[in-house]
């Protein structure tokens, strides 16, 4: 037991300085940090463009509300940003060019350093994002705030659920790299099923009904859709444990996934040469 | 001498070609996913239009013309001059030093050194989304032969904004994309109708960075929209135009060139 203490704890101490080290190199870039912000902010906003058009010139109401829209897509988009953890381009990069050898030789679970190094882009998004939160509570007032303290709670709890799910979908998609030798496909197909089913875009209840059913019943809705649908209030009360749960449940047997596959990807694996 | 320039150019496209087609499973599987990403775009598309007849005055099909030419042109773009999205990294890594003793035009034979095809899936999908709303509209034949051209037109407007944009990495060294990516979402931008924008949105992405000439303006004149014929040059006359100031900003980003160190 002891040893196997010490062994965690070595785990851990090694994680948490691999954290540090990664956030440390995110914010050295600061103007190429800068431009990231606004590119996101511009490919975000479309969207809210779009929605915004719709509802000044259709003369019926829609499912949402436009009090309840445009605070949900700023919090989606938010949530998002947050989110991009790089994963696929930083192993897929390393698969390429053979430095993936050197991760599998180290004596730290591979996975989790990855989950990691994950973590410390969430936390340089975070910070990055804030000032957009901001900003939607000036355009917004309370629509924009969490509906309640239990919504905060379950807020928290559920985009950190969300955000375990979102690594280990990429750590499954980046499998097809140790085969392929290239991250950009996988990213474009994770991407593509994100955006097309997350609820990035719009909340599900406007979604038509063929393409509500396929995405209610995909993981993706998950990353976005639910944790959102909390912060505003539209999950709340007794449906907000069972919710939690299923994401839960997703996230776990993703990551598991993600670890089975990963034994069967190494058996693949060839380090390119010099 | 252009010529044989010319002759270079396709040669060293050629070679990275090959290059490219030694990874046979990342090239079906970028493909498929260039493809699955283009259908996956056309899904806020079919939620918008579940609420509304049109888009900005625009019927599905032509809305689909627009989300076409814009796959195309992105396409192109990767196929042909992809070794852009490459430029912060190559500055950082001292790369271009060894470009720059060439006997032949820097910026062109940059371009052309890394085509990404994968592009050929956004090519694809393009095509058929623009050959489909064409179909659908019955258009005239005289837009079934003016689209290829306005893709040519496209290509280049998008590149050269991208060497615009890419340049600023002389300035701001650093191995990021962020720069190209405003291009990137500025064209993916125009994908809806810019009448669905506000006014300045819109006098950005006709003026400022042209992308609403080769799809848009023709757009507006083949589907009865208003514009007048003469609407038709905004394409050639922005691609000229975005061309020669791409130039201009590589000239002038390599002024400020350092090389590294080591």
């Amino acid at each position: 037991m002891p040893d196997l203490l010490a062994t965690w704890s070595g785990e851990l101490r090694a994680q948490a300085a691999l954290f540090v080290r990664a956030v440390r190199t995110s914010f050295a870039y600061k103007p190429a940090l800068v431009l990231g912000m606004l590119t996101a902010g511009l490919g975000y906003v479309v969207p809210l463009l779009v929605w915004r058009h719709v509802y000044a010139t259709r003369a019926s109401p829609l499912a949402v509300p436009a009090s309840q829209l445009f605070p949900y897509l700023l919090m989606a988009a938010s949530l998002n940003f947050v989110s991009n953890m790089s994963v696929e381009s930083r192993v897929g990069q390393r698969i390429r060019l053979g430095l993936v050898a050197i991760d599998l030789l180290r004596p730290v679970d591979f996975q989790l350093t990855q989950l990691a190094q994950a973590l410390s882009d969430v936390l340089l998004n975070v910070a990055m994002v804030l000032p957009f939160v901001g900003l939607s509570y000036a355009l917004w007032g309370r629509a924009a705030l969490p509906h309640d303290a239990a919504a905060c709670l379950g807020f928290c709890a559920s985009a950190f659920l969300a955000l375990l799910i979102q690594f280990a979908i990429a750590f499954i998609f980046v499998q097809t790299a140790f085969i392929t030798f290239s991250s950009y496909g996988v990213f474009y197909a994770k991407t593509a099923l994100q955006q097309t089913f997350s609820g990035i875009s719009a909340p599900l209840a406007l979604f038509p009904p063929a393409l509500r059913a396929v995405a209610e019943r995909l993981p993706f809705c998950q990353t976005i859709h639910t944790p959102v649908s909390i912060y505003l209030g539209a999950i709340s009360g007794h449906s907000l444990v069972p919710v939690l749960l299923v994401q839960a449940a997703w996230a776990v047997g993703l990551l598991l996934t993600g670890r089975v596959l990963l034994g069967f990807s190494l058996r693949y694996l060839e380090i390119q040469g010099g | 001498m252009i010529k044989e320039s010319l002759r270079v150019y396709w040669q060293a496209y050629a070679a990275s070609v090959q290059a490219k087609l030694e990874y046979r499973a990342d090239l079906v599987v970028g493909v498929v996913t260039a493809m699955l990403s283009q259908a996956a775009a056309l899904s806020l598309l079919w939620i918008v239009l579940s609420a509304v007849p049109t888009l900005g005055g625009w019927t599905p099909p032509q809305v689909l013309f627009l989300f076409g030419m814009t796959a195309a042109c992105l396409g192109g773009s990767e196929l042909f001059f992809n070794q852009i999205w490459l430029l912060p990294q190559s500055i950082v890594m001292g790369d271009l030093d060894r470009l720059l003793t060439y006997p032949v035009r820097a910026l062109p034979f940059f371009l052309v050194t890394r085509p990404e095809l994968h592009a050929l899936g956004n090519l694809f999908t393009g095509a058929l989304y623009v050959a489909g709303s064409l179909w659908w509209l019955n258009a005239a034949w005289y837009v079934w032969l003016t689209a290829p051209l306005l893709w040519v037109c496209g290509i280049v407007i998008y590149t050269s904004i991208l060497v615009w944009l890419a340049c600023l990495s002389f300035r701001f060294v650093g191995p990021q994309l962020s720069s190209m990516m405003v291009g990137h979402n500025l064209l993916q931008a125009t994908r809806y109708p810019l009448a669905t924008y506000p006014r300045w949105i819109r006098g950005l992405l006709l003026l400022v960075f042209p992308f609403g000439a080769f799809h848009y303006l023709p757009g507006s004149v083949f589907f009865g929209k208003g514009a007048p014929l003469v609407a038709l040059l905004a394409a050639p006359i922005a691609a000229l135009l975005t061309m020669a100031l791409a130039q201009k900003a590589w000239n002038h980003g390599l002024k400020h060139y350092e090389s590294t160190g080591s």
